[in-house]
């Protein structure tokens, strides 16, 4: 990688199942025995113009709050870049006009739902809110999406090219999508919904969560390949996406039976459930966790050989999509 | 300049035909590739559209490829249009180790679910066809063409509507300056869907008669369907394959209008904007620029906005510019890729491509190239692309000299 920049997490905010734009998730998370639950909708007010909120879809809403809220508590009223990761993109809108052209065929539709179902209608109405006219783009590739935005911003700022970024990742799960989803991906466990904004920056100061100290996307890797990216003193905590389903949990587990040591091995998704976004939730537990240098019992999945350090240094998410693309994200106190 | 990004490949399929050869010549000749629709099973015949002529079959027995590759016209398209790509490139199985694969879409698998909804939706998802829901998101598109292809270290899907191929290509050339590859085949893919067509059908921007980008009386968008892909590779990558450099991306921009989600502002700020940066990051000057390939939809909104973007760049002196929307239709996702490929035979060839079915200035002057017009005199080439929520991006390619 070259740059020599550096990337730090500024502010952070997340919609889920757990209580939106809260912390609460860390001492005393919801829990729930169901398996399909939709987010906690955010209040909206001081958030968004109550005339305005009217007209957005559930991503919509939950996207501008949190990306609104990551924002006043960085500082930075203009980003230089808004990424954003969304593997499904627009749902309820998608499925509304889709449902329309099943059910009245090619006539009669509304334009309204078309313009707000494109991928990329959440990093655009982000940026016609704050008229940012920065850098914008958006990735939808699988539960990687995430990782896709958060590479694309890291590269830019390591090499200059930015000082600052607005990365998050949506996804919305509707009922008729979960119905299907028990088809089409029987690996998950509770399918919930995801929304996470994050300001990143060069610029080292009190504000400061975390250092995002390397992300990488590899498609296909070689186990042991790819566990040769894992080094024993740095990544000595790993935050996996392991859930409560063996078709999910296996990938995780031929990946760590080839690592030549024995990590203490972190969970996020019996919170905060599965969807192509969940990684960014993961990301987010993770920076908590090194802000707050303390591991909430309810992420504890094995507890490694090593003795847990007094001080969390390093915490490396890893991610898999289909057991296709993988992803590593490695994080670092300040 | 340190950190070039040189093209060293390219492949293409749209109304235009199967591959850069057959492109070019159907540019020579003048032939527009629009016409009725043939393929797509949708009620609104009224509208032309850029089709590519070999159907999903024909696709699949030439590609020899199976399910579920054979049911997604993205994919199939898209599969033909890599492999052209990295085999001009000459890419060998282990240079894809060192490469990645950036596909932009935004419809992907969309005409596949289109098929099987209404089952799902009257069965309550209890069929088989709920199943065919599964291979239909960008990323499975993205997926099913590069594992098609070779065997990429990394794969990716940007989707910002119409520009999303044209971003593909800006995040493939970041990758490649950051040494995380040395090699991306980037571009993108889309096939016509009825989700679409009706979309853009909503928001009364369709033309009934061939479009006319840039005209006076232009009504609207005839969409079109295809993909491409160019390959671009780091400077020591390329000169150690000692393959053949057709040119040099020598900047690029993307930048939001943040206006409107359909519409663009009166004074284009963002396409400014975006041409402005790409040209600081060429470093080169509005007169260094020899051809624009606008993004032209042939939408009253589009051309006005872009032609003012153009106007205060390079006041009323506008170089050479035209869309070729008017051969291929709008190929929404993939429109900036292939407009990309034809940029590159431009250069190579040395001609500028024109811009049919146009008849009256917007203003006084704003006349485009009319005629495939053959010059020595390409040396940068400006390629526009713009997504919904004003997503702006250029890309400038410029001639490679050897020894310099």
């Amino acid at each position: 990688m070259k740059g020599s920049n550096r990337c730090f997490v500024d502010s952070m905010a997340q919609v889920s199942c757990q209580k939106p734009l809260s912390d609460e998730w860390f001492d005393s998370p919801c829990i729930y025995e169901e398996n399909y639950v939709r987010a906690q909708e955010p209040d909206t007010k001081g958030l968004i113009i109550p005339s305005e909120a009217r007209r957005m879809s559930k991503i919509l809403k939950r996207a501008v709050c949190t990306a609104i809220t990551a924002l006043n508590n960085s500082g930075i009223t203009q980003p230089d870049a808004i990424v954003t990761g969304t593997g499904m993109g627009c749902m309820e809108n998608s499925e509304k006009f889709l449902m329309d052209l099943c059910r009245y065929g090619e006539q009669c539709l509304k334009p309204t739902l078309f313009m707000q179902s494109t991928h990329n209608t959440i990093s655009s109405l982000i940026a016609i809110i704050l008229k940012c006219h920065g850098y914008n783009n958006t990735y939808s590739h699988k539960g990687i999406s995430f990782e896709s935005s958060l590479l694309d911003a890291w590269i830019q700022m390591k090499g200059g090219m930015i000082r600052n970024a607005l990365v998050g990742a949506h996804d919305e799960v509707t009922p008729f999508m979960d119905l299907v989803m028990e088809r089409t991906h029987p690996e998950y466990s509770l399918v919930s919904e995801a929304s996470v904004s994050m300001i990143l920056t060069n610029a080292k100061s009190d504000r400061n969560i975390c250092e995002v100290e390397d992300v990488r996307l590899v498609h296909r890797p070689d186990y042991s390949e790819f566990a040769g990216l894992l080094d024993k003193d740095e990544d000595d905590i790993l935050m996996l996406g392991i859930n409560g389903n063996n078709l999910n949990n296996a990938p995780y587990e031929t990946l760590t039976r080839t690592l030549s040591f024995n990590p203490l091995i972190l969970r996020y998704k019996n919170i905060f459930g599965d969807n192509f976004s969940s990684s960014a939730l993961g990301f987010y537990a993770a920076a908590r966790i090194l802000e707050n240098q303390r591991i909430p019992e309810h992420m504890m999945w094995s507890r490694g050989s090593d003795p847990v350090n007094e001080r969390i240094n390093n915490i490396t998410i890893l991610n898999q999509s289909d057991d296709t693309d993988w992803s590593l994200v490695r994080l670092k106190r300040i | 300049m340190k950190d070039r990004v040189f093209v060293t490949g390219a492949g293409i399929i749209s109304a235009l035909g199967v591959g850069s050869e057959a492109t070019l010549q159907s540019l020579f000749k003048g032939e527009s590739g629009i016409g009725r629709v043939t393929h797509l099973p949708t009620e609104h015949n009224e509208f032309p559209v850029g089709e590519v002529a070999m159907s999903n079959d024909e696709m699949s027995r030439m590609l020899d490829v199976g399910y579920p590759e054979n049911g997604l016209r993205t994919v199939l398209m898209g599969i033909i249009a890599a492999r052209e790509a990295v085999e001009s490139a000459r890419l060998a199985p282990e240079d894809m180790k060192r490469a990645a694969f950036i596909n932009g879409t935004t419809v992907g698998g969309m005409d596949k679910t289109e098929r099987h909804f209404k089952n799902v939706l009257d069965s309550n998802t209890e069929t088989e066809d709920s199943c065919e829901l599964k291979f239909n998101d960008c990323g499975y598109s993205t997926e099913l063409i590069a594992d098609n292809v070779g065997r990429f270290n990394l794969i990716t899907t940007a989707s910002t509507a119409c520009s999303s191929a044209a971003n593909a290509i800006i995040t493939g050339a970041n990758l490649i300056k950051a040494g995380i590859v040395d090699i991306a085949v980037v571009g993108g893919s889309e096939a016509l869907t009825r989700f679409h067509l009706n979309g853009f059908n909503t928001l009364m921007i369709l033309d009934k008669d061939n479009c006319r980008p840039f005209d006076r009386n232009r009504k609207g968008i005839n969409l079109g369907e295809g993909a491409a892909y160019i390959v671009l590779e780091s400077e020591k990558s390329a000169k150690a394959r000692g393959v053949e450099i057709s040119g040099v991306l020598t900047g690029y921009a993307n930048t939001c209008d943040a206006f409107h989600q359909t519409a663009s502002s009166e004074n284009g700020e963002g396409a400014y904007m975006a041409m402005r940066k790409a040209m600081d990051m060429a470093r080169l000057s509005p007169r260094d620029i020899d051809y624009i390939n606008a993004h032209g939809t042939g939408t009253p909104n589009n051309d006005e906005t872009e032609l003012a973007a153009m106007e205060r760049i390079w006041d009323y002196d506008l170089p050479g510019f035209s869309s070729t929307k008017a051969f291929t239709g709008h190929t929404t996702s993939a429109s900036g890729s292939i407009e990309a490929v034809i940029c590159l035979l431009a250069m190579k060839y040395g001609f500028m491509p024109g811009n049919p079915g146009w008849e009256n200035p917007i203003r006084e002057g704003a006349v485009p190239v009319l005629d495939m017009t053959q010059t020595d005199n390409v040396e940068n080439i400006i390629n526009n692309s713009f997504g919904f929520g004003g997503n702006d991006s250029t890309l400038i390619f410029s001639k490679y000299h050897e020894g310099v």
